[in-house]
C-alpha cells in the first residue's frame, strides 16, 4: 500500500525531526515542546501499527501528563543561567564530545552488526491493524501480569510518597509552622 | 485508516488558523502610535516591573506530579473496565475483581495519605 | 481514510464541514450567550444590529478584523503567535471523533463514465476505535496551548493564569477520566458508536438471572451511572475553563488570565478554542449518558419502520432516518449548551483552594467509589 507507506514515512519524519530539535534547540522551553511533538509522532506510529489502546496512553501519559510537568516547570523558572552553562563551557563540551562519541558508537554498532538484529519478528497483516485490540491487552494484562500490575501500584504510591516528602510545604520537614 | 484523517484535519487547521491570523495582520494594519509605553505588557495603571524569574508556589509541581502517577493509575483501570465482563463471564471475575480491588486500596491509601499529610492544601 | 478517490474526498469535506460547524457555532454561542446573560440578569442585551441583534455577530467580526495585529514587547514571538493557531487543533480533532448521526450507504452509482460504491459514510468525522481515550489524550494537549500563551505573553498576569489554568485542566482531568471508568465496564468498550447503540430501546437490564424492562424510560447510561453523570459534567466545566471554574480569567484578579495580551482575531481563536471544548463536553456528556445520537426509547431499526410507511424508496428512508438522529443529537447538544450557559450566569466563582480541594479531596474520592460500586454491583448482579 503506497499510502501507507507514505503516511509511515511522514510520520517518522515528524518524530525524528522533533526529535531532532529537541537536541538542536538552545531554548529549553521550545526543546520541551519538541519532544511533545515526538511524543504526538510516536503515538500516531503506534496507531498505524494498530495498537491503538498503546498509542491512547503515549498521548494521555507522556504527551498529557509528563510533558505538561515538563513545560511548567521550565516555564517557572528563568533559565538564562543554565542556558549558558549548557551552551558554553568546558564541562559542556566535553559532555557534548562523549555523547557524540556514544552516538556514533551505536550507529557504528548497528551497521555492523546489523544481520544480528531482528526486531520485528512478525509483521501486522492489514486486516489486524483495524481490529480493537485493546481487550486481548487487558486479558493479557490481567490473566499473566497480575503480579506486575499490582507492584506497579505499590511503585506509584512509593512515588507519591517521596514527591511530598520533598516537596510539601505543610507539616513537612522544612516547614515553616 | 483514522489517522490520515487526524493528519489531514490538523494540517487544515495550522494552515486556516495562520492564514486568518496573517489576514487580519493585513487588514488591521499598523497604527502610528508606537511609543514604548504602548508596546509594554498590561499592567493595572502603574508602571510595570516585569520580571520573568517569578517565583511560583512549589505547589503547581506537586500538583503536576501528583497528577501524573493518579493518571497513570487511572490509565491502568480503562483495559480492566473494558474486560471486566468478559472476565465475569468467563467465570473469572472474582479473581479480577479482587485484584483491581487491591489496586484501588492502594490507590485511596496514598490519596488519603496525601490528604492527610497536606500535601494538597492551598493557601 | 477510504479505498477510492471518492470516499477520500468526501470523508475531507466531511471533516472541513465539521470544523467549519465549530467555528460556525461559535458566534451564534457568543450571541445566545449574551442575550441569555441579559434574559437572566433583566438586560437586553445585544438588540439593535439586524434581528435580535443577530447582526451583531457580523459586526464583531468585522470590528476583529480592523484590529491592529499587536504583540508586546517582552513577548516571544513564535509562542505568542502560535499559541491561538494551536488553541483550535485539539478541540477540533476531539470533537471530530464524536458520532453525530447514524452511518449513511450510499449505494452504487456512475460518474465520469466510471462505476463508483457502494459507500458507508460515518457520520463523524474519523471512527477511532478508542474513542475516549483518543478524545481524553488529544484534549489533554490543550494544556501546552495554555501554557504557551501565558509564557508566550511575558506578562506576569498571563503567566499566573497560565499556571492556574493547568493545574486546574490537570487536576480535573483525574476526576474526568476516572468518572468514565463505570460507563466504560457498562458497555464494555472504548468505542462511542458502539455505547450509543447499547443505549438504544426501552430501559432493559438482566439482574440475577431476570430481565427487568421499564418501558417508560429510555436505556440511558445516565439511569445507570447518576453519579458517574454529575461527575463527569462537573469535571467538563472545570476543562473547559467554566464558571464556576473560570479561575484561569478570573477577571477581578487577573483580569483576564492566560490571554490578557491578546486581541483580535487572536483573541477570536481562544474563543473557538473555548467554545469547541465547551461543544466537546456537551457531545460526550451526551454520548455517554444520554444516548447519543439515538431518539429516546424508539430504537433506530424502529425509527426506520415507521419511515419505511411514509417513504417509499430505501434511500429516502436512509436519508431522513440519518436526518432525525442529527436532528436529536443536535438538540442533546443545545440542551447541554444551554445548561453551560445558565450555569455560568447563576453560580458565582471558586476561590482558588476551593477549586482545588473540589478536584481533589471530593471528586476523586467518589469517582473512586463510584468505580468501586459499579464493579462490585455488576459482578454481584451477573
Amino acid at each position: 500500500m503506497i499510502s501507507d507507506a507514505l503516511l509511515f514515512w511522514f510520520l517518522a519524519f515528524v518524530t525524528v525531526g522533533s526529535g531532532l530539535a529537541v537536541v538542536l534547540f538552545t531554548n529549553p522551553i521550545y526543546s520541551a515542546l519538541s519532544l511533545v511533538m515526538t511524543m504526538v509522532g510516536v503515538s500516531a506510529l503506534f496507531v498505524t501499527l494498530g495498537a491503538y489502546f498503546i498509542a491512547g496512553v503515549q498521548l494521555i501519559v507522556y504527551a498529557g501528563a509528563v510533558m505538561v510537568l515538563f513545560v511548567m516547570v521550565l516555564m517557572l523558572f528563568d533559565l538564562k543561567q543554565e542556558l549558558m552553562a549548557f551552551s558554553r563551557g568546558q564541562i559542556t563540551g566535553a559532555l557534548k564530545v562523549i555523547s557524540a562519541g556514544l552516538f556514533l558508537g551505536l550507529i557504528f554498532g548497528i551497521i555492523t552488526k546489523r544481520s544480528n538484529l531482528s526486531f520485528v519478528d512478525k509483521i501486522p497483516s492489514p486486516a489486524d491493524i483495524n481490529i480493537d485490540n485493546s481487550k486481548e491487552l487487558g486479558t493479557v494484562l490481567f490473566a499473566r501480569h497480575i503480579f506486575g500490575f499490582e507492584a506497579l501500584g505499590v511503585l506509584l504510591l512509593v512515588i507519591a510518597v517521596g514527591t511530598v516528602a520533598l516537596a510539601r510545604s505543610k507539616g513537612g520537614t522544612h516547614a515553616k509552622h | 485508516m483514522p489517522i490520515g484523517g487526524v493528519i489531514f484535519l490538523t494540517i487544515f487547521i495550522a494552515v486556516f488558523g495562520t492564514a486568518l491570523i496573517y489576514l487580519a495582520r493585513l487588514t488591521g494594519g499598523m497604527r502610528k502610535n508606537n511609543s514604548a509605553v504602548k508596546k509594554e505588557v498590561y499592567e493595572c495603571g502603574i508602571p510595570g516591573q516585569e520580571k520573568k524569574d517569578t517565583k511560583i508556589s512549589v505547589k503547581f509541581y506537586l500538583t503536576a506530579i501528583l497528577f501524573i502517577l493518579f493518571d497513570i493509575e487511572i490509565i491502568f483501570m480503562y483495559p480492566w473496565a473494558i474486560t471486566f465482563k468478559e472476565f465475569i463471564s468467563k467465570g473469572q471475575g472474582a479473581f479480577v475483581f479482587v485484584s483491581m480491588m487491591i489496586f484501588i486500596a492502594i490507590f485511596i491509601f496514598g490519596l488519603f495519605w496525601e490528604i492527610k499529610s497536606k500535601a494538597l492544601e492551598w493557601d | 481514510m477510504g479505498k477510492d478517490l471518492f470516499e477520500v474526498v468526501v470523508n475531507c469535506v466531511k471533516l472541513l464541514a465539521i470544523f467549519l460547524f465549530m467555528v460556525q457555532a461559535v458566534p451564534i454561542l457568543v450571541w445566545l450567550e449574551r442575550r441569555g446573560s441579559a434574559f437572566i440578569q433583566n438586560r437586553f442585551g445585544p438588540n439593535r444590529v439586524g434581528p435580535l441583534g443577530l447582526m451583531q455577530l457580523l459586526a464583531d467580526a468585522l470590528k476583529f478584523l480592523k484590529k491592529e495585529d499587536f504583540a508586546p514587547e517582552a513577548a516571544v514571538r513564535p509562542l505568542f503567535y502560535a499559541a491561538p493557531v494551536f488553541a483550535l487543533i485539539p478541540a477540533t480533532l476531539a470533537y471530530c471523533a464524536i458520532p453525530f448521526s447514524i452511518p449513511l450507504s450510499v449505494e452504487a452509482f456512475e460518474l465520469f463514465g466510471q462505476s463508483w460504491g457502494p459507500y458507508i459514510f460515518k457520520m463523524q468525522g474519523y471512527e477511532m476505535n478508542v474513542g475516549i481515550v483518543f478524545i481524553l489524550g488529544v484534549s489533554s494537549l490543550a494544556a501546552y496551548t495554555i501554557m504557551m500563551a501565558g509564557w508566550g505573553s511575558g506578562s506576569k498576569f498571563s503567566l499566573m493564569g497560565a499556571l492556574r489554568a493547568s493545574a486546574q485542566i490537570v487536576s480535573y482531568e483525574l476526576a474526568l477520566g476516572l468518572s468514565i471508568v463505570g460507563v466504560i465496564m457498562l458497555y464494555g468498550t472504548f468505542n462511542l458508536t458502539d455505547m450509543v447503540m447499547a443505549q438504544q430501546g426501552p430501559l432493559q437490564f438482566s439482574a440475577f438471572g431476570k430481565v427487568i424492562q421499564l418501558g417508560w424510560l429510555p436505556n440511558w447510561g445516565i439511569f445507570y451511572q447518576p453519579l458517574g453523570f454529575i461527575l463527569f459534567f462537573a469535571a467538563a466545566f472545570a476543562e473547559s475553563n467554566r464558571l464556576p471554574f473560570d479561575l484561569a480569567e478570573g477577571e477581578a484578579e487577573l483580569v483576564a488570565g492566560f490571554h490578557v495580551e491578546y486581541g483580535g482575531f487572536k483573541m477570536l481563536m481562544f474563543f473557538i478554542g473555548e467554545y469547541g471544548h465547551m461543544l466537546i463536553a456537551s457531545g460526550l456528556v451526551a454520548t455517554f449518558f444520554l444516548g447519543g445520537y439515538g431518539i429516546p426509547i424508539w430504537t433506530v431499526a424502529d425509527v426506520r419502520a415507521w419511515l419505511g410507511t411514509m417513504f417509499e424508496s430505501p434511500q429516502t428512508v436512509d436519508l431522513m432516518t440519518m436526518l432525525i438522529h442529527l436532528v436529536s443529537y443536535l438538540t442533546k447538544l443545545a440542551i447541554f449548551l444551554w445548561i453551560f450557559i445558565q450555569v455560568r450566569w447563576t453560580l458565582p466563582r471558586f476561590r482558588y483552594d476551593q477549586l482545588m480541594e473540589l478536584g481533589w479531596k471530593t471528586m476523586l474520592p467518589w469517582a473512586l467509589g463510584n468505580t468501586i460500586v459499579t464493579a462490585l454491583v455488576i459482578y454481584l448482579v451477573s
